[in-house]
């Protein structure tokens, strides 16, 4: 339990404020209304926190992901959140147990069959854990005859899931790594 | 505490990589401040935009403007061309 207080913070803070800017790209910037599922920034989150900070994670990404259309918006779905939540947060630990499953250990040198400090293996899990999302999800959505706001619950959402949480992720890294990383380096010097 | 900075390093150093790889890591600190307001000028004007926007838009002084938009064309990242609607005006183009 070491950290937790400090990793729990960290990833709360980190998924929220993705959600918030998600949240007012999606229904204020008059070009990218309503296409919300197109760019799902909070995968990010999901996706780094979990990797970085282990399963320990997982709670505070879970408040994250109740926190935004529960206490922020509530009236953005008519339906409970908290499976279709569970689900999304639970995607990334499924690629995760799925790539060990395969023989392909997550570890931090050049050796791991998986090495958390490339990007690219990263954007193997991101992979994973959208496409597990955007079935799993809409597979419940459409067994409860439920369905996001402007949406159908189809294969097209199910479509749209994936390349959301995808590009989602793909900007956000790349925003850290064109704008954190210059800076950090910035003031190392 | 050590083990929590260790899985922010190696977070930035998988940022690092994935900056090494778009290949923009030798522009510093004012290049990419004008490069980014280019890239945000180019989404609203497909023939380009004039560099007195692009001055206005930085935040920075037009020789520093003029003299980061020189290299980035001498690095093929951009191209500069006279406006046709006003000759002293120069567009600058994002290359593909």
């Amino acid at each position: 339990m070491k950290n937790f207080l400090t990793l729990s913070i960290t990833s709360f803070v980190f998924f929220t404020v993705l959600w918030v800017l998600w949240h007012f790209l999606d229904s204020h910037v008059i070009f990218l209304e309503g296409k919300g599922t197109l760019f799902y920034l909070p995968h990010a989150a999901r996706v780094l926190c979990i990797i970085y900070f282990g399963y320990r994670a997982i709670p505070a990404i879970y408040l994250g992901e109740l926190v935004g259309p529960i206490v922020l918006n509530p009236d953005l779905y008519s339906f409970s959140t908290l499976l279709p939540s569970f689900i999304s947060v639970m995607s990334v630990p499924f690629a995760l147990i799925l790539l060990n499953t395969l023989g392909l250990t997550l570890g931090e040198t050049r050796s791991s069959p998986l090495n958390r400090r490339n990007y690219k293996h990263i954007f193997l899990i991101t992979f994973i854990s959208a496409g597990f999302n955007a079935l799993v999800v809409n597979l419940y959505m459409s067994r409860n005859n439920l369905s996001f706001p402007n949406a159908i619950t189809d294969i097209e959402l199910v479509l749209q899931f994936f390349i959301g949480d995808l590009l989602g992720t793909i900007i956000v890294f790349t925003f850290l790594a064109l704008l954190l990383i210059p800076v950090l380096r910035q003031a190392r010097n | 505490m050590k083990e929590f900075y260790k899985n922010i390093s190696d977070a930035l150093a998988m940022l690092d990589g994935l900056e090494k790889d778009l290949n923009i890591r030798h522009l510093t600190p004012n290049e990419l401040k004008v490069f980014y307001t280019v890239i945000v000028r180019s989404e609203c004007n497909n023939y380009g935009s004039n560099i007195s926007d692009i001055v206005v838009n930085s935040g920075m002084s037009r020789s520093t403007v003029y003299k980061t938009l020189r290299k980035l064309s001498q690095e093929g990242i951009i191209q500069l061309h006279q406006s046709e609607e006003d000759g002293r005006e120069s567009l600058v183009i994002l290359n593909n």
